[in-house]
This record gives structure tokens, C-alpha cells and sequence, in this order.
């Protein structure tokens, strides 16, 4: 299977296209005001996505099996209350409280809209006939309920695959009340299509595969920095590697304060690199880095001084050597990075330069993303790696994915001495 | 981010998302959070009381290819687009006046040149002149990101700084 940007670019329109169908078909059903978030195609192993999917709340899907230009299987996933509250708005029962035979069937006929919507959109863009299954109901907490047992997709049943993996978000507006949509295209659909959309040589899907391994440790490494400058420890919770419209990463940022350190890095690939931290969890890692300044002593929590800011530019430009310098090991050549810049703004704010000016060249870009957490300390960081397209796709053609396997892995966080 | 939603109303305050275009009129409020280098650009016209908000990415749309697909992404496009949608809508083309705000330079990388947002601002400035339509205020520069609020009924920009100070402006 190769894939190059172009025929990434086509998915993305389509799952944009699903998503703002689906969206329509809901507000017309349910007359509640939908908006479309952010749609990601994510690169992610098995393994990943049932972690990323098991945040312990109840959630209902909607599955459908499909067949025809697109094979795999499409879920709409609603948290339970969500799914209560869009059952509430279309049948005239009160207060529906819990999922008996009617709420099952209306929340069901909800999701099935809302995939067909999808699907629809999908097969308008590859001008194709795409078959849909009747829809399959899951209540349940975990991923496996909701994406196994399905064979021979690129999916999560296969733990260890990178799989390609469809996200869109659809929110009500004024209400609290969101969903979210996977598609899972089996391998062989997904190669097939490539084939027809691709308009360069393209990248062997393996060198991607390659590529995600080196980040995964780049953002181990990333973790093990943290641990030995705080003492805390820490580890990699999410990781991925989506392909987005560069518009949809400052949408991807929390409209929060956040504290952040950015890098330029120079070599193949170039590109960005941003550290994200909320407001709190900078200034937890401030006290455990600059243990002499006690809580409070310096009055706004939501205010950095000097010296303060010079330890959370210190953990960056070291992590930063780290995540880098495992990129550069493995691709065999020299990754420089800039001085860091320290910034402290409004999220979106912070990465929306990196986006202006990669936006001249490219219009879609590989995002690294990963969020670093402190077991129990509540302590998140997350990392924006956005190479430079076109050095992306050199470096990933010189990869030789062997040598990724050769070079030695860097220490396990749970190995490092914190003492 | 589009809104599907009962037409032709949108909802109050309504998003206005990277490379969007929104026209509305009236007391709806259009937001966009968070503005770094990009540019808002807000239109209104005070007689037919319509107006609407850009949320631009670059600088020139004129060469790229994507302009006719996406115009709100770029600062001339996005005014061209803004415009013809407010006539459309029944606004006075002689009458409408603009605001912007945004277009910082937060990180001085080597590769950033002269300033991204820098570049927004002054590509904006030129369309608008190129087009006689009177900039009335601005509120760009600078190392900070703004989250921007417009209500086309008044011409009513609301300018948040997003950095520790929160310092609130207000350019009726």
C-alpha cells in the first residue's frame, strides 16, 4: 500500500463531506443546531485507539458494516447522557432515563442517519456505490465492544498495525451534547483506493509505519526527560499521527490559557515542534523544578516570573533534544532546533503562526501529536511535531524501516532513577 | 467550523473558525477565539446594519489555487468574499467599513522572515484600499493572541488580549 499527500488530501474532503452530511441529517431530524468539529485522519495502532477510547464513561454505538467502494465497518459513538438527551428531543416520552426498548430503537435509527450521512458523503466524493449493513447497537465502557470482532480491517483488531482511522466530531450547539464517528476501511479497500487516487509515486505505507515507531520513541524520550528534570514521573498517553487540514490544528487546541515552548527544527525533515502545558500543570512542574519558590508566594498561580518561565524553557529545550535527536538516529542525518520560545496565550494563539506560515507551502500536515500525564499529579503536556511536507516525504522515502528496529531503544521511564 | 442549523437565523454568538467567512446582521455575535497570526476582518455596513467577520490565514489568495474553494483563507480574498456576500445580503457597498484585528508575531523563528501576521496585516490593509472601503479601527501586532467578538448591528468589535494581562478593547 503507498499513499501520498494527494490521496490523503481526497479522504480528508470526503470524511469532511460525511461529516457535514451527517451533521445536516441530525439538525433536520432532531431540529437541534449541529456544527461540525474537527475532522482528523489518525494513523494510529490498536492498542492506541482502545486507550484512547476507554475513558471509563458508558457510551452508546451505532455500527454498520460497509461494503462496496469503501469496506470496513462505520460507528457513530455518543456518550450514554448524549444519546439520552438527542432520544429526548425526537420522541415526546419526558425524561428518558434509561434505554428501554423504545430509546434503544430511537437512538439506534438516530445513528444509522447519522452513518448513512457519513457514507453518503464518502460515496458523492468517489462519485461510487458504498453498501451499508443494518445497524448494530453497543452499550459498553471499553473499545473492544465496539471496534472488534470485525475482520481484515487495517483496524484495531490487529493491535499492532498502524491503522487508518477516520475521526469527525459533531456538537450541538448551545447544548453540551456531542458525538463522534470512526471508519475503519479494511486494508485491502484502503490500498485499492490509494491506487486510484494517488497522483505521485508515494510513500510505501511501511515507511510510515517506520516513522510512527521513531516518533513513539522520540515521545518516550520526551517522557523520560520530564521525569528525570521533575521527578516526577511521567509517561506517553496518547499518541498518534493524524493528517489534517492545518485549519483544524489550532480547532484541535483546548480555548484555554495555556503555556507553551515552541522550536523550529532545521534538517529533513524541518518543520515545528510545540509543547503545550495548562496553566496548572506549568505550574506544578515550576514547583517541582524550582522547589525554592513556594506555592503562593508569588500570587497569581496564572502568572509566570522570570524565573519561572526560564525552568518550563529549560524542560522544553531539552525534551525537545530528545524527541529530535531520536528522529535524526534513526533517519541517519543531523535535526538542529531553533532557540525555544516561551509563550504563555491563549492555545489556539500559540500554534496558529506555525500554521500561518507552513500554510504558504502545504495545505495539509502530518501532525505528531502525543499528550504526556503524570500518574495522578494531573500534570498534562501535549506535543505538536509539524513537519514541513515536502522534507517529510524525503525524509520518509531515505528511511530504511530495518535501522529503525536497530537502533537501540532509549531507557524506559520506569527505569530511570528519579532518586 | 459550519454550522448546519435552521436558516436563515444562525445561532448568537456564532464561531468563526480559521479560513471562515461568516455574514449575519443585527445582534448576532460572531467570535473567533484565539487569533495568533491570523487576521480577523470585520465588514459592516451601519445603515443596512450587515456586516460579517473573516477569520484569514495568509496573506494573498490571488496565486493560490484553492482561493475559489476556500476564500476566507486569505486576507484579499476573504474581503472580496466578505464583501460580495454583504451586498448579496443587501448591504450598500459605498457605505461599509472595516475593523481588523490580529496579526501578531509571537515567535521569532528564522524561517517566520519579516513576520507572518505581519504580512496578514499588510496585505489586508492594501485589499481594502485597492477596494475604498475605510479602515476605521485595528488592533493588530504585537506578541499576544486575541480572541476577537463582532456584532454587525453596531460595528461593534470587541478585542480580547489572550496573554496574562486580559486586557479588554473595545472599538465601537
Amino acid at each position: 500500500m503507498k499513499l501520498d499527500v494527494n490521496a490523503l488530501g481526497t479522504f480528508y474532503r470526503m470524511a469532511r463531506e460525511g461529516a457535514g452530511l451527517a451533521a445536516g441529517r441530525l439538525t433536520h431530524m432532531t431540529d437541534v443546531e449541529t456544527q461540525v468539529g474537527v475532522t482528523k485522519l489518525n494513523f494510529m495502532r490498536g492498542s492506541e485507539i482502545c486507550q484512547a477510547f476507554d475513558d471509563s464513561t458508558e457510551k452508546v454505538g451505532i455500527r454498520v458494516d460497509l461494503d462496496g467502494a469503501i469496506e470496513g465497518y462505520s460507528v457513530i459513538v455518543f456518550e450514554r447522557e448524549a444519546a439520552l438527551r438527542i432520544v429526548d428531543t425526537i420522541v415526546s416520552e419526558p425524561e428518558t432515563a434509561a434505554f428501554d426498548e423504545m430509546t434503544r430503537s430511537a437512538v439506534t435509527e438516530v445513528g444509522h442517519i447519522m452513518n448513512s450521512g457519513f457514507v453518503d458523503g464518502w460515496a458523492d466524493v468517489l462519485e461510487s456505490v458504498i453498501d451499508v449493513s443494518t445497524p448494530e447497537l453497543v452499550i459498553d465502557e471499553s473499545a473492544d465492544q465496539f471496534f472488534n470482532d470485525v475482520d481484515e480491517t487495517a483496524g484495531p483488531g490487529q493491535e499492532n498495525d498502524l491503522a487508518l482511522l477516520f475521526q469527525s466530531r459533531i456538537e450541538t450547539v448551545d447544548t453540551e451534547v456531542g458525538f463522534s464517528h470512526y471508519l475503519f476501511p479494511t486494508h485491502r479497500s484502503m490500498s485499492a483506493l490509494l491506487d486510484r487516487l494517488r497522483t505521485s509515486d508515494g510513500i510505501a505505507y511501511d515507511k510510515l509505519e517506520g516513522f510512527d515507531r521513531m516518533a513513539e520513541r522520540g515521545a518516550k524520550e520526551i517522557a523520560t526527560t520530564a521525569t528525570t528534570l521533575t521527578g516526577i514521573e511521567t509517561s506517553v498517553e496518547i499518541r498518534r499521527l493524524n493528517f489534517v487540514s492545518l485549519e483544524a490544528i489550532p480547532q484541535s487546541v483546548p480555548d484555554e490559557q495555556l503555556v507553551g515552548v515552541a522550536f523550529e527544527f532545521d534538517g529533513v525533515p524541518s518543520g515545528y515542534l510545540v509543547f503545550l502545558f495548562d496553566e496548572r500543570s506549568a505550574r506544578k512542574i515550576v514547583d517541582a523544578m524550582v522547589p525554592t519558590v513556594a506555592d503562593g508566594v508569588d500570587g497569581d498561580p496564572g502568572e509566570f516570573d522570570e524565573m519561572e518561565t526560564s525552568a518550563i524553557t529549560e524542560l522544553g529545550n531539552i525534551m525537545a533534544s530528545g524527541f529530535l535527536d531520536g528522529w535524526a538516529n534513526v533517519l541517519d542525518t543531523t535535526i538542529d532546533h531553533s532557540t525555544p520560545e516561551f509563550i504563555h496565550d491563549i492555545g489556539a494563539a500559540a500554534v496558529d503562526p506555525v500554521v500561518v506560515q507552513l500554510g504558504s507551502q502545504q495545505e495539509f500536515a502530518f501532525v505528531f501529536d502525543t499528550i504526556i500525564t503524570a500518574d495522578g499529579r494531573d500534570i498534562d503536556c501535549e506535543v505538536y511535531a509539524i513537519p514541513n511536507e515536502a522534507d517529510l516525504e524525503r525524509a520518509l522515502n531515505d528511511l530504511d524501516v530495518d535501522r529503525v528496529e536497530e537502533e537501540p531503544t532509549t531507557a524506559e521511564f520506569q527505569e530511570v532513577d528519579n532518586a | 467550523m459550519k454550522t448546519y442549523g435552521t436558516e436563515p437565523g444562525i445561532p448568537s454568538p456564532a464561531r468563526v473558525g480559521i479560513s471562515e467567512i461568516t455574514v449575519s446582521e443585527g445582534d448576532d455575535t460572531l467570535t473567533s477565539y484565539g487569533l495568533g497570526s491570523c487576521l480577523a476582518i470585520a465588514l459592516y455596513d451601519p445603515e443596512t446594519e450587515i456586516g460579517g467577520l473573516a477569520h484569514a490565514m495568509l496573506p494573498d489568495g490571488d496565486a493560490a489555487e484553492n482561493s475559489d474553494r476556500k476564500p476566507g483563507k486569505y486576507a484579499n480574498t476573504a474581503i472580496r468574499a466578505l464583501l460580495r456576500r454583504m451586498v448579496e445580503n443587501g448591504a450598500s457597498y459605498t457605505s461599509v467599513e472595516a475593523k481588523i484585528a490580529g496579526g501578531s508575531d509571537m515567535f521569532e523563528f528564522d524561517s517566520f522572515g519579516d513576520g507572518v501576521g505581519q504580512r496578514n496585516v499588510v496585505a489586508a490593509k492594501d485589499e481594502l484600499e485597492r477596494l475604498g472601503v475605510p479602515l476605521v479601527a485595528e488592533d493588530v501586532g504585537g506578541e499576544t493572541g486575541r480572541t476577537v467578538e463582532f456584532t454587525p448591528g453596531t460595528g461593534a468589535l470587541v478585542v480580547r488580549s489572550a496573554n496574562e494581562s486580559g486586557e479588554t478593547r473595545k472599538y465601537d
